[in-house]
């Protein structure tokens, strides 16, 4: 198993060794980094035709249907099919539409997704560019796909895009302030900001020392990735699929990709951050984190058959005035914890009764402020009453 | 508890997607019903309920107004006298005859139907006094070919697929006390036209 956890690593090694041989040392450097370049899109890719297929198979199963099953054993190959339809496609550009920026939009969304794999540690070494802010660097990432959202809006001239512009602007930059709190008592926890170092001082996964943090950092990653509930920017009920309705063709399928591999970011980052990354007993470390992946992948989807979408006050409540405070709460608690215990297995265990207490509390504060309130809605939602 | 209802939810969903794989006819590892057909108005079925139309097929209700087609008397020539009542009741011009012979020879020399103008509303059934037509309960009449004009000979052939004896056979009221159902195909004595 040992030697199954560092073959790719050994494999890496080799080439890198026979190349040193015939070329000079830059020369080598160059041909290593655009074969990690293209095996990073090989996986960034690969999960957006398994996704396509999946996705399809989950909702199909939840709702006593077969789904795909004619492409292919089982419609297996059914996102080949997709991808040679869009293909065939006209692509049209609205005459109105801001042309320039029209076309770019579509990659303004999928490069910034495709970066942060860069961060991402697929297994033991097995990391692009382990960058010592690799955390900082994925938000970023993740807050640049806002602008290819706007621009991709914005551009085409369209009543629905806009409104699509409006509420994603709305949602992403406030789904951002619940996601830094979670993220930064994993950094506090971790005492590191580089990915690979969080994995490695998760002696307890942080979903089970924190899990307040971890619920956090998930949901508000779904909302960043726009994932149902969250689904507000391209609402296919209300706002006609939103940015995506003026796009055909190629464009369209670069969106297509962009929102499946946000849905193996969200999982592949919750993994790494909160369920101890490529860590675990017996299998290799790669097989451990797309298992994990794949686990919080299911959930993702799991969560999208059943949940209705939230309307869009609702969804900034959520975020301002339930995730933010219990973010902070969270925080404070658990750079307390860990400066109080020296020893990781205490810290944990003492950040896990923390958060426990953090829960009942807030259902508490919950329940009297219900009881007292004049509000409908929220005496219906707390207190359960018609 | 405060989000027990989602909490609902997803166990709803979990045990949708459970059920597919171990309940009902179309459990795992079995794609299809046997045999391909299905029964009609199950409410109660569980596991998956979806029709793979080409390859399962449901069976269709005894009073299903499909292709219109000829029946034969009990020496297998086709009941049709070419009497014109048809032809005179269908309100679209679907049926055209040409006849021949006189009397009790009187047949017709040719029947064409036109499938494309038929919206089955049975008239033409109901003015037969012959019972030589009905309604087959078929419905599969997609064709490479724009000619959707049926003749005698096809008529008789879907009839003979069919297995209707009689034309209202499947109108029939149950007799009094008699718990079969009613219009299964085939059932003797159901001589009477249009009942």
């Amino acid at each position: 198993m040992e030697f199954l956890d560092v073959l790719p690593l050994m494999i890496m090694q080799w080439v890198r060794t026979q190349l040193d041989m015939i070329m000079p040392v830059w020369g080598a450097e160059a041909i290593v980094a655009v074969i990690k370049i293209i095996l990073l899109l090989a996986v960034g890719i690969a999960p957006v035709i398994a996704f396509t297929w999946a996705e399809r198979k989950t909702l199909a199963r939840a709702q006593d249907r077969f789904g795909p099953n004619v492409a292919g054993p089982y419609g297996l190959v059914v996102a080949f099919a997709d991808a040679i339809k869009i293909l065939t496609k006209e692509d049209v550009t609205p005459a109105a539409a801001d042309s320039i920026v029209f076309r770019l939009a579509p990659g303004l969304i999928l490069v910034p997704a495709l970066l942060v794999l860069a961060v991402v540690p697929f297994g033991r070494g097995m990391v692009a560019a382990d960058l010592n802010v690799g955390i900082l660097y994925a938000v970023a990432m993740g807050s640049v796909t806002v602008l290819g959202v706007l621009s991709a809006s914005w551009s085409s001239r369209n009543k629905y895009s806009l409104v699509s512009a409006f509420r994603s602007l709305a949602q992403l930059v406030s789904y951002e302030v619940p996601m830094a709190f979670a993220l930064l008592a994993v950094v506090l926890a971790s005492g590191s900001l580089s990915t690979v170092r969080i994995v490695e001082a998760q002696v307890v996964p942080f979903a089970i020392s924190m899990p307040l943090a971890a619920l956090i950092y998930f949901l508000s990653s779904l909302a960043e990735a726009n994932r149902s509930p969250f689904d507000m920017l391209e609402s296919e009920s209300e706002i006609v699929a939103g940015l995506n309705l003026e796009y055909s063709g190629m464009r369209f399928a670069m969106f297509y990709i962009a929102e499946y591999l946000h849905i193996f970011l969200v999982a592949a980052l919750t993994t790494t951050l909160f369920l101890g990354g490529y860590k675990g007993p017996l299998l290799p470390g790669w097989v451990w984190f797309f298992g994990k992946s794949l686990l919080v992948v299911f959930v993702v989807l799991w969560i999208r058959t059943t949940w209705p979408r939230i309307r869009l006050d609702y969804l900034l409540d959520f975020a301002w005035k339930f995730l933010v405070p219990l973010g902070m709460a969270n925080l404070v608690l658990v750079a307390i914890a860990y400066r109080l215990a020296s020893n990781p297995y205490l810290a944990a265990g003492l950040s896990l009764v923390g958060n426990l207490v953090i829960l009942l509390l807030a259902g508490g504060i919950l329940v009297l402020v219900a009881r007292r309130s004049q509000s409908r809605r929220l005496r219906a939602v707390v207190l359960g009453e018609a | 508890m405060l989000g027990r209802g989602m909490l609902k939810g997803l166990y709803v969903t979990l045990r949708h997607m459970a059920q597919s794989y171990v309940k009902g006819p179309r459990r795992f590892p079995r794609r299809y019903v046997p045999g391909g057909k299905l029964e009609r108005g199950e409410p109660d079925v569980e596991g998956m309920f979806t029709l793979q139309y080409p390859f399962e097929r449901y069976e269709m209700f005894p009073r299903f107004r499909g292709v219109l087609c000829h029946l034969r008397d009990e020496q297998g020539q086709p009941r049709c006298t070419a009497c014109m009542n048809c032809e005179r009741a269908c309100p679209h011009g679907v049926i055209s005859i040409v006849a021949e012979g006189k009397g009790k020879q009187r047949r017709p020399k040719s029947y064409t139907y036109n499938l494309a103008r038929c919206i089955f509303c049975r008239l033409c059934v109901e003015s037969c006094p012959f019972d030589a037509i009905e309604m087959s309960r078929e419905y599969e009449v997609t064709s490479f070919s724009d000619n959707l004009v049926l003749n005698l000979e096809d008529l008789l052939a879907i009839g003979d697929r069919s297995g209707i004896k009689h034309s209202g056979e499947a109108w029939k009221e149950p007799e009094p006390g008699d718990g079969q159902d009613v219009g299964a195909e085939g059932s003797a004595g159901a001589g009477s036209n249009n009942g």
